[in-house]
This record gives C-alpha cells, sequence and structure tokens, in this order.
C-alpha cells in the first residue's frame, strides 16, 4: 500500500509540476500567432508561425492533459454518478478507469510507431517551412505517457480509498503557498 | 453483422459507457479505439494516434484556448463591470429596463468572447444582485441572465460554432457571420418578450425612481465610454479578420492580445486574476481537445461504416419523411438529448451523426451550424443538466433557489424555440451576410 501511496504522490508532483509549465506555453501561442500577424501586415508573411502555433498548441494540451485530470476540468456524465456516495464513486471509478487506460495505450502504441517511422525516414512536414516531424511526435508521445501515468495514479487512488479510506491528493497546496494568491 | 448494426452497437456502448460517469473522452476514446482495432485489426489500433494528427493540423481550434483566455479574462479580472452601471444608468428610467440593459449587456459581452461563462460570471454576480435589489421579478431575471449569456455562444466569437466547423468541414469566418444576425434577432426577441411581460404586470420590473434618477448627464456620458471597451475589442479581431489581414486565428490572439492589455492597464490583472484565468484556460481547454480528440477517432470508425447513409437510408428511403420534418425531427431528438446528456459531450457525438444527414438530405451546412448551435444554447439551459444551469448554481446569490433557476428558463425556451422556426422558415436571415461578404 505503501508503494501505492509513493507512486500517486509522485506521478502527481510531477504532473503537477509538467502541467504547470504547459499552462503558460499559452502566452507562446499568443506571441507567434501575434507575431504572425505583424509580419503579415507589415513585412512579409512568416511560414513558420501557423505550424509552430500548431505545435505549441500540441505541448498544451497533451503536457497540460494530466494536470487536467488532477484538476478535475475533464467533464463526466453525472446523470446517476453525480448522485453516488464517494464510496461508490471510487468502485465504479476503479473500474471505468480501464476504458480510459485501454485508450490512452491504443493512442501509445500508435505513438510510438509514428514517431518510429518519423525517426527513421527523417519525416517532414508538408509545407513550406518543412520541419521535421519527430519533434512534436516525442512531445505527444511524452504527453500520452504522463496521461497513462495519471490514469494509473487515479486507479490506485480509488482502490486506496476504498481500503484505506483516504488516498493522496494532487499537491494543490502548492500554489496557494504564495500570499499574493 | 451488418454495418448498421456494428454501428448501432458503438452508439449505444457508448452511451452506455457514458453514464457509468467515467471521463466523457475516456469513454468515447475507448469504444472508438476498440471497435477500430476489432474491425481492422493492427492496422486499426493506430486509429487514435492518427486522430491526435488530425487534430493537430486543423489549425482553426487555435482560436479555441484564445477565446477561453478571453473569456476568464472577462470574468476574472471584471474588466466589463462598467458595462453593467452603463446599462442599469441609461435603461433604468423604463418599466423593465434593467432585465433588458442586461440583455444588451450580455450582448456586448458576447461580441468579446466564445463562450456563456464571462457573460454568466457578470449577470449572476452583478446584475442579479442589483436588479433583486430593485424588486425585480426573481424568476424573470434569473432567466435573463441565463438565456441573455448563451448568446456568448451564437454572437460571434463562438466556440460552439468553431467546432461545428470542423465536424462539419466547413469555413468558420462564413459561420460566424452566419450567427451574428440570429444572435441579434434572439437578443432582440428577448428584449420584446421583457417589455410585453413587464407592460402588463409592471411589479415584474418596477422602473427606477427618485434619487437614482438624479444622475448628472456628465456622469451618464461617462459611463457611455465604458460601451466602448466591448467594441474595441470586438473590432480587434474582426475588422484585421473580414479585411483579410490576418487569419482567424491570428484574430483571435489580436483579441486576447488586447483583452489581456486592458486588463493591466485597468490595473486589474493581479497575481490572482492572473493565476486563476491561466489556470482555468488550461483546464477547459484540455477537456475540449481531449473529447474533440476522442470524438475524431470515434467519428472515423462510425463515417467508415457509413453510419450517415445509413440513416439516411432509414429517414428518406424506408421511412419516407419529408426532409423538413427529418429536420425538426432531428432539433427534437437533439433538444431531448439536451436534457439529460452532457453538454459538452453532446456537442461532440450529436453534430458527427447529424451533420452526414443533413448534408444527404440536400440542406445548407452553413445555415444548419446556426440551427445546431441555438438548439445547443437550448440544451445548455435545460434541466437537469446544463452548463448554463451548473454556472448559475455555483455563481447566483443564496435566495435563488435551484427551483427559481429550473423554472425560470422556461419561457426563454420557447423565445428560442420560436427563433428556430423563424430560422427554418427564412434561411437567409443567416445566409445573407456570409453571402454578402465572401460573395457566394
Amino acid at each position: 500500500m505503501s508503494m501505492l501511496v509513493r507512486y500517486i504522490t509522485f506521478v502527481d508532483w510531477l504532473n503537477f509540476k509538467l502541467g504547470r509549465g504547459a499552462m503558460y506555453l499559452l502566452f507562446v501561442m499568443m506571441g507567434v500567432l501575434f507575431w504572425s500577424s505583424v509580419t503579415k501586415v507589415f513585412f512579409r508573411p512568416s511560414l513558420w508561425t501557423l505550424e509552430m502555433a500548431q505545435f505549441v498548441m500540441v505541448g498544451y494540451y497533451m503536457i497540460g492533459g494530466p494536470y487536467s485530470i488532477q484538476l478535475g476540468s475533464n467533464v463526466r456524465m453525472d446523470l446517476l454518478y453525480g448522485s453516488w456516495t464517494d464510496r461508490k464513486k471510487a468502485w465504479i471509478d476503479g473500474f471505468t478507469v480501464l476504458f480510459l487506460i485501454t485508450f490512452l495505450g491504443f493512442l501509445l502504441y500508435g505513438g510510438i510507431n509514428s514517431t518510429i517511422y518519423s525517426f527513421e525516414f527523417g519525416e517532414r512536414s508538408y509545407s513550406a517551412w518543412q520541419p521535421y516531424m519527430w519533434p512534436v511526435k516525442t512531445v505527444m508521445l511524452v504527453g500520452i505517457f504522463m496521461m497513462l501515468l495519471q490514469a494509473f495514479a487515479e486507479f490506485f487512488r480509488d482502490i486506496l480509498k476504498l481500503h484505506l479510506g483516504t488516498a493522496p491528493t494532487p499537491p494543490h497546496h502548492l500554489i496557494q503557498q504564495n500570499p499574493d494568491l | 453483422m451488418s454495418y448498421e448494426a456494428i454501428a448501432m452497437l458503438m452508439f449505444s456502448s457508448m452511451m452506455l459507457m457514458l453514464l457509468t460517469g467515467q471521463r466523457v473522452f475516456g469513454a468515447i476514446g475507448f469504444v472508438a479505439v476498440v471497435s477500430a482495432f476489432l474491425l481492422y485489426g493492427t492496422g486499426g489500433s493506430e486509429l487514435g494516434f492518427t486522430a491526435t494528427m488530425k487534430l493537430m493540423k486543423w489549425y482553426p481550434l487555435l482560436t479555441l484556448p484564445m477565446f477561453i483566455f478571453m473569456g476568464y479574462l472577462m470574468s476574472e479580472s471584471r474588466i466589463a463591470d462598467d458595462l453593467y452601471r452603463m446599462f442599469h444608468v441609461w435603461m433604468g428610467p423604463l418599466n423593465g429596463g434593467l432585465a433588458i440593459g442586461t440583455i444588451g449587456l450580455m450582448v456586448l459581452i458576447s461580441a468579446m468572447n466564445g463562450l456563456s461563462v464571462a457573460g454568466m460570471a457578470i449577470g449572476a454576480t452583478i446584475a442579479l444582485p442589483e436588479l433583486l435589489k430593485r424588486n425585480y421579478d426573481k424568476l424573470m431575471i434569473t432567466g435573463v441572465i441565463q438565456a441573455g449569456s448563451s448568446l456568448g455562444i451564437l454572437v460571434p466569437p463562438s466556440v460552439v460554432l468553431v467546432l461545428y466547423a470542423m465536424i462539419a468541414r466547413q469555413p468558420v469566418g462564413q459561420l460566424w457571420l452566419a450567427g451574428l444576425f440570429p444572435g441579434l434577432i434572439l437578443a432582440a426577441l428577448f428584449i420584446l418578450y421583457i417589455a410585453i411581460r413587464c407592460r402588463i404586470s409592471p411589479h415584474l420590473g418596477p422602473a427606477l425612481k427618485g434619487p437614482e434618477l438624479n444622475i448628472p448627464m456628465t456622469e451618464k456620458l461617462r459611463l457611455l465610454r465604458a460601451g466602448l471597451l466591448p467594441l474595441f475589442i470586438f473590432f480587434s479581431m474582426m475588422v484585421p479578420f473580414l479585411n483579410g489581414w490576418t487569419s482567424l486565428v491570428e484574430s483571435s490572439a489580436l483579441g486576447a492580445v488586447c483583452a489581456f492589455l486592458v486588463a493591466v492597464l485597468r490595473g486589474r490583472m493581479t497575481r490572482r486574476v492572473f493565476e486563476e484565468s491561466v489556470r482555468k484556460t488550461l483546464g477547459i481547454s484540455c477537456m475540449f481537445m481531449w473529447i474533440i480528440l476522442a470524438a475524431l477517432a470515434f467519428g472515423a470508425v462510425f463515417d467508415g461504416l457509413g453510419a450517415g447513409r445509413a440513416l439516411e437510408n432509414l429517414f428518406v428511403g424506408q421511412l419516407n419523411l419529408n426532409p423538413w420534418v427529418i429536420i425538426i425531427l432531428m432539433q427534437l431528438s437533439f433538444l431531448l438529448m439536451g436534457t439529460f446528456l452532457d453538454d459538452t459531450a453532446m456537442l461532440v457525438i450529436v453534430a458527427p451523426l447529424y451533420v452526414p444527414l443533413v448534408k444527404a438530405l440536400g440542406f445548407d451546412l452553413i445555415w444548419y451550424g446556426v440551427l445546431y448551435t441555438i438548439t445547443c444554447q437550448i440544451a445548455y439551459m435545460t434541466p437537469p443538466f446544463g452548463y448554463n444551469l451548473f454556472l448559475m448554481r455555483a455563481m447566483a446569490p443564496p435566495e435563488i433557489s435551484i427551483t427559481d433557476i429550473y423554472r425560470s428558463v422556461i419561457p426563454f425556451v420557447f423565445v428560442m424555440m420560436l427563433m428556430l422556426a423563424i430560422l427554418m422558415v427564412f434561411p437567409e436571415l443567416a445566409l445573407w451576410l456570409p453571402g454578402y461578404v465572401y460573395g457566394t
């Protein structure tokens, strides 16, 4: 059991840090697109901005994904779920989180194949800028992998809740330590 | 097994899994990847990742975090609060004037963001207490705020239309222009409804009297300036976009930069506001992106089975229904689902089912996008499950009970259904503006 606690604490902490970092990619996206409009209006349009913004967006929601799970942003249909007790929720979630893990497993499998391909053949995007595809695919892989780790953390959290009645929670207190917030 | 049977099986197993309360994207994605694997073997197992690549390449989705950020900036930093005071001072002397002003406020806020959350935040926390203090009818104004804030997804910029555009493969710019007039007409219908109700029974919205009216003209004019803010943000996006100087995505970033600068210049960008708006933007953007990713995978399998044609065959070929009857039935079933399904999920599940059918029936997909959005608005408001209902419950003052919130939307739902009917009879209301601008 203490192994599970350690796993959850570590994955929660790691994804918290990664997600907090990814959160600020919003401004990178804004900056790239802003630069894109400036060059388009005043100079020659740049070739790289749109694709670059797309790549940053991938990092944003892939690396930020596990943090959004910690924040509880991912909607559930709570027609029945909303009225269940915490214990019942943990029971059902303990099973259904396996759906999520299966989905992410398939994503990871396809991602690994596709990334190996783009490494081997030096795959480039079909555009004027022609960037290599392996960096963004690697980011996707990392994101999906961290998502998978987080899904397992949720699974273990449910098990702990059922066995011990409590489980570690994500480290949200780390942002509240700042007195300005 | 026939393809129709497989499609039905996929759909019903997805419904079943959604009911277990697992995260929506997990449930949809699971059905998608497993059925692809069972249907196509190892070749099908890469379908999930293919959807990820498709998602990345669909560049209007970049507008999503921008508009969500603008919405949260506005609701957290309260840069639009002066707008309420503007309407308060100018509309107060009329019967029901503050309620009418609130609709006007919602239209302006809708022009600055693509979700209903910003309108809801300002409506429920600023307008609602003020209106209650002045003895406006609780039920009416609760409905006003919910109905008004739902305009956020119809008046451009609109996040729902971006999602629809992705699913229906239609240009976002045309869809936005198509949403503009129906949005304004809908607002006018709301205002008409309020005015008539308050004319018949003035106690629902008593006019302001006495000292509150003695506001010097200079102050009144100063407040009018507050209205310039949304216009500034709206035009900073729309002018470069409509003139073809910038693309849609670049314009959305310009809008976000402007909103951010306004918040900083007004001194409202505290660390708390910054943290809350940036964090919530990540949460909501991730939610949307992962659901769309799962829905894309689901749609790929579903389309591969020819589900759209099967549906068309069923309705037109076997049941021999008139296309208009089918469209009306579709909207009704959409509304019915909206009462008990999660709205975001419905948005991405219903559209891939219905859009191929609408297209097969020969209707304009831009026009249908507007119908679809208004139907979504209604679904957002209908109990027991609605995005706006939840927001309202979280934000409204305690004297507004759940029953009040549920009952308050009824007349406005009827007004919106009237709008749906008007739009079906006169499709030009939506289509003339994109036709005029794009010359089609």
